[in-house]
């Protein structure tokens, strides 16, 4: 057991640094404000709905050449 | 690798490539940097060639078949469509990118990355081993029944050489763009685009597609879904709207709202960072800030954790269906679990199911242990990813303390700037990417069906992709066309 122990620590410490540090981190971090925030989703989401938009077109385009196939 | 050891003196495996070199198709580079719009066209052109090509498989079994798909929560993350040409999606080129990449890195693979010839031997070693895991994946499918139970001989070359070639397609349609033709990598550009084409389906996809026997139809599009219910004769308009968010046979608002906001928190992740501020050893008085963002690793730690799940389920896969057959009793099946068959899925039993996110949040209730299995996993494997990835990436805090000295700045209210380096980075990129992949085990405990990891990856994909062209725009965007179209904004 004597000899375990330490090893058995390790196991108990090392995920509870990883926490700390993580924390420490995340402290330190700096966080889109909310303006900022809105305009990335308005960005992003206008981006994807564009480039989704036109992956679907081509989905559509699928549909009667799955008929024609299958 | 460990047979290079006591073979000849100076083999190496990317040596295995050699003979291949002549044969294997390899995308040339650029001659010179390609112009803004050029690269515009070439991503999303290629993306959605990946996109046009999901074609039925020929020579498959019509109608259903006792074998069902085993793997459908890991399609979304790899783009990969049942069925069709792209059964396996961008599965094999990612998996054995990083994977080479990552033995590369621990030196287990001896490469030379300084000179051009050992390159070019680990491009095509990737290559090669990219196909061959599409032909593996294509015949354990095939010898599954997956396809059917008793196919003929030229059904199944058939099978293969769709698959196989389909395979081969796409892996030198993702070069095209990771060779500098687009922006960023290719495999993001897929993932990225095939995401929001599947957003765009599942929310408005106008698609009608009959639901029951009585020829009533719903359209695919869940929002779409919301407002044709209010009109629909063998509805109430109550329970229009109870449909609208909880049937499960196509997709439901529930889903769709959670995917929504599940790329709203990425998004906020994506942008929080730490902010090192730095100054010019040249010019007194200029500070700037160099940021490091907490998903230092970007989505590639979910891809790897997906990655290594792929080739746990296909392992299960392999010994329950193909060696014990999915047998009631049988002895596989007492200690494996076994499938359980539904519509469409091959539900996977204990213990399989550990690893198994559940199909809705009330499956989740008779697994519950998966809760914490598939959340450690996840955990693990991403925070291993990353930790080990940012070292050997280019981008460790070396690399970035080298890069300072060249550039000739230094961090601001640090002496030691590569000591400081070296404790911000490697808790960044764990940090991030266990904070991914809690959000993404969030998403797919509550039944995402892959689309959770799917939209995880997607969106820092689409950051990457994003970061890319903005800084390409700021150098050579000045005349591009595709900017003046869209009103002269900057992208």
């Amino acid at each position: 057991m004597a000899k375990k122990n330490p090893q058995f620590e390790k196991l108990v410490e090392t995920p509870l640094e990883f926490v700390k540090e993580g924390n420490q981190f995340l402290q330190k971090c700096k966080k889109p404000s909310k303006q900022e925030y809105l305009k990335i989703i308005q960005a992003v989401g206008i981006g994807f709905v564009a480039v989704g938009v036109i992956g679907y077109i081509i989905k559509l385009i699928h549909i009667p050449i799955r008929y024609l196939i299958v | 690798m460990a047979g290079c050891m006591f073979s000849a003196p100076k083999f190496r495996l990317i040596d295995l490539a050699k003979p291949f070199l002549a044969f294997v198709p390899e995308i040339e580079l650029p001659y010179d940097n390609l112009p803004f719009d050029d690269k515009i066209v070439f991503t999303l052109t290629t993306a959605l060639i990946y996109l046009f090509g999901q074609f039925p498989l020929a020579a498959i079994a019509k109608g259903s078949v006792s074998v069902k798909d085993p793997i459908f929560f890991l399609r979304g993350v790899f783009a990969a469509e049942p069925r069709t040409l792209l059964e396996f999606g961008i599965f094999p080129p990612i998996a054995t990118a990083l994977i080479l990449q990552l033995l590369a890195g621990f030196k287990l693979i001896k490469v030379n990355f300084s000179q051009r010839k050992d390159r070019e031997l680990f491009q095509t070693l990737i290559k090669i081993v990219s196909i061959a895991t599409y032909a593996v994946l294509a015949n354990i499918f095939i010898a599954s029944g997956y396809y059917g139970e008793d196919l003929s001989l030229v059904a199944k070359l058939l099978i293969n050489a769709q698959l196989i070639g389909a395979g081969f397609f796409v892996t030198l349609l993702i070069e095209v763009i990771d060779k500098g033709h687009g922006f960023a990598s290719g495999a993001m550009a897929i993932v990225a685009i095939s995401l929001s084409t599947g957003l765009v389906d599942d929310l408005f996809g106008i698609q009608q597609i009959p639901i029951d026997q009585d020829g009533n139809k719903e359209p695919r599009g869940a929002i779409i879904n919301l407002i044709q219910g209010f009109r629909a004769k063998h509805k109430t308009l109550l329970g229009a709207i109870v449909n609208a968010f909880q049937r499960d046979y196509l997709p439901n608002l529930t889903t769709g709202l959670l995917v929504v906001v599940l790329g709203g928190v990425v998004c906020y992740l994506q942008n929080v960072r730490n902010e090192l501020s730095i100054k010019s050893t040249k010019v007194r008085g200029m500070v700037n800030v160099y940021p490091i963002r907490l998903l230092y690793t970007g989505g590639l730690s979910i891809l790897f954790s997906y990655c290594v799940l792929f080739y746990v389920h296909i392992l299960g896969f392999v010994v329950i269906q193909l060696i014990g057959g999915n047998k009631e009793g049988s002895i596989i099946n007492t200690l494996m679990g076994g499938y359980e068959s539904t519509e469409f899925f091959y539900l996977a039993r204990f213990p399989l199911s550990l690893l198994t996110p559940p199909t809705s949040f009330f499956a989740l209730l008779q697994q519950p242990l998966t809760l914490f299995t598939f959340t450690a996993f996840l955990i693990i494997t991403g925070v291993w990813f990353a930790t080990n990835w940012q070292e050997i990436s280019g981008s460790s805090s070396r690399d970035v303390a080298k890069q300072f000295k060249e550039q000739g700045v230094t961090l601001a209210h640090h002496r030691e700037e590569s000591k400081d380096l070296i404790k911000i980075i490697p808790v960044a990129s764990a940090t991030g990417a266990a904070a991914l992949a809690v959000l993404v085990a969030a998403g797919e405990l509550l039944g995402l069906k892959g689309k959770g990891a799917g939209i995880a990856v997607a969106i820092s994909s689409a950051f990457a992709i994003l970061e890319v062209v903005t800084v390409d725009f700021q150098q050579n965007g000045g005349q591009s066309s595709i900017a003046q179209m869209l009103g002269g904004r900057p992208a």
